[in-house]
């Protein structure tokens, strides 16, 4: 019975209906396009900029859409499943209201100082028999030197997958499912927020509907 | 009432023939009066309007019954082309209207619709006018505030524009504009 509550949302392309959760018209009021200027830009975020306008980058919604709805689907699952999902981001301004979003979801935030071996070295920092995120979310994948944080070459160390929001600045190699979008302005950072705990929530909610369901199934068989 | 109606009469018997679904059958019937062969004014431009309205109906489609509603979905490449900040063009020397969203003593952040907000020191006129939540007009410098260092491979930037303070935003200025 624990199989196909677990195995039939991967049945559906769009089990949690993730695309009616926000449109091109949010993303774009947001100002999610915005990229920083041209001498700022990482060489691999090329094929995600729709163009360059005056030397500022302008990052193609189309392919960040596509790309948004991946993500947001994977963490969907992840949440049903009971995963644990950290959110990590080194941006000072918006520290707090990341980390409300995490309680308001019932997970975790990790926006203050990374310690080296919080990922690699969890069996001496904390104790042995820790548990490691299942998902870590980068609403900003650059610490505040402007170099690529740690926890994302450590989750792919540790086998943990990860969700990030790459601006034009940032390298999206490492990521598994990389979102291109402006991760500056407080405006597409409260998107974000919002739309993430919205997905949690929701596939959380749908967890506990499945859990009732098939509950009440198993008493009718038996 | 009478006099209206009977105006309509055949315009509104000729629009039930072509299959409109304006007036119920009932109600046709009853208001259709055979004399009235010469249409009145209203009664032309009612016919006119039924008929480019059926027209537009027939070309959406209904989606199992529900009407789709006049939204058009517009593509991202036509939302940026009509986007202020294209339609501005380079950014020296434009004057926006921006909103001031923190305080930090004589500092002012600024916001205005770009990627950054701007932060501007409060100016010596008026300056106790200037809380959060007021609308200031700024004269821009740069979107972003970026250079590239000697032995440096990309700009550092400073997550901030610049702007020029002007000064409040005028509430007969913006009715002007509207």
């Amino acid at each position: 019975e624990n199989d196909l509550l677990l195995t039939d949302p991967l049945k559906h392309p769009d089990f949690f209906h993730i695309s009616e959760l926000f449109s091109l018209k949010d993303l774009f009021d947001a100002r999610v396009h915005f990229g920083h200027k041209r001498g700022c830009r990482n060489r691999l975020m090329e094929p995600y900029l729709f163009g360059c306008r005056l030397d500022q980058d302008i990052i193609d919604l189309d392919q960040s859409i596509l790309h948004l709805q991946q993500a947001l689907n994977f963490t969907a699952h992840c949440a049903y499943r009971k995963g644990i999902i950290l959110f990590v981001s080194r941006m000072r301004q918006f520290a707090h209201l990341i980390e409300q979003t995490a309680k308001e979801c019932g997970e975790y935030a990790h926006t203050r100082y990374w310690q080296g071996g919080l990922l690699t070295n969890s069996h001496v920092q904390y104790g042995t028999g820790v548990r490691l995120p299942d998902l870590i979310i980068f609403l900003s994948t650059l610490n505040n030197i402007f170099e690529q944080h740690v926890a994302v070459r450590d989750a792919a160390k540790m086998n943990i997958p990860t969700v990030g929001i790459v601006d034009s600045n940032c390298n999206p190699s490492l990521i598994t499912y990389p979102i291109p979008g402006n991760d500056d302005s407080p405006s597409a950072i409260n998107l974000y927020c919002k739309l993430f705990k919205m997905t949690i929530l929701r596939a959380k909610d749908k967890r506990r509907q499945m859990d009732l369901l098939y509950g009440i199934q198993k008493k009718l068989t038996k | 009432m009478a006099t209206v109606w009977s105006g309509l009469g055949p315009a509104v018997t000729q629009a039930a023939g072509r299959g409109g679904r304006l007036i119920p059958r009932d109600v046709r019937t009853r208001f259709s009066s055979s004399d009235a062969e010469k249409r009145s004014g209203f009664a032309v431009a009612f016919e006119r309007h039924a008929d480019l309205q059926r027209q537009r109906e027939a070309e959406i489609p209904d989606l199992g019954g529900r009407k789709v509603t006049a939204q058009k979905i517009d593509s991202f490449a036509s939302l940026l082309r009509r986007s202020p900040l294209m339609q501005m063009g380079p950014t020296k020397d434009k004057i926006v209207i921006g909103k001031i969203f923190h305080i930090v003593g004589d500092d002012l952040y600024i916001d205005f619709g770009g990627k950054f907000h701007c932060v501007c020191r409060r100016p010596a006129v008026d300056g106790e006018k200037y809380q959060r939540e007021v609308r200031v007009r700024l004269k821009l410098v740069d979107l972003e505030l970026t250079s590239r260092f000697l032995g440096a491979k990309t700009d550092t930037t400073l997550l901030e524009a610049e702007a020029a303070l002007l000064g409040l935003l005028d509430v007969k200025d913006t009715n002007q504009r509207d």
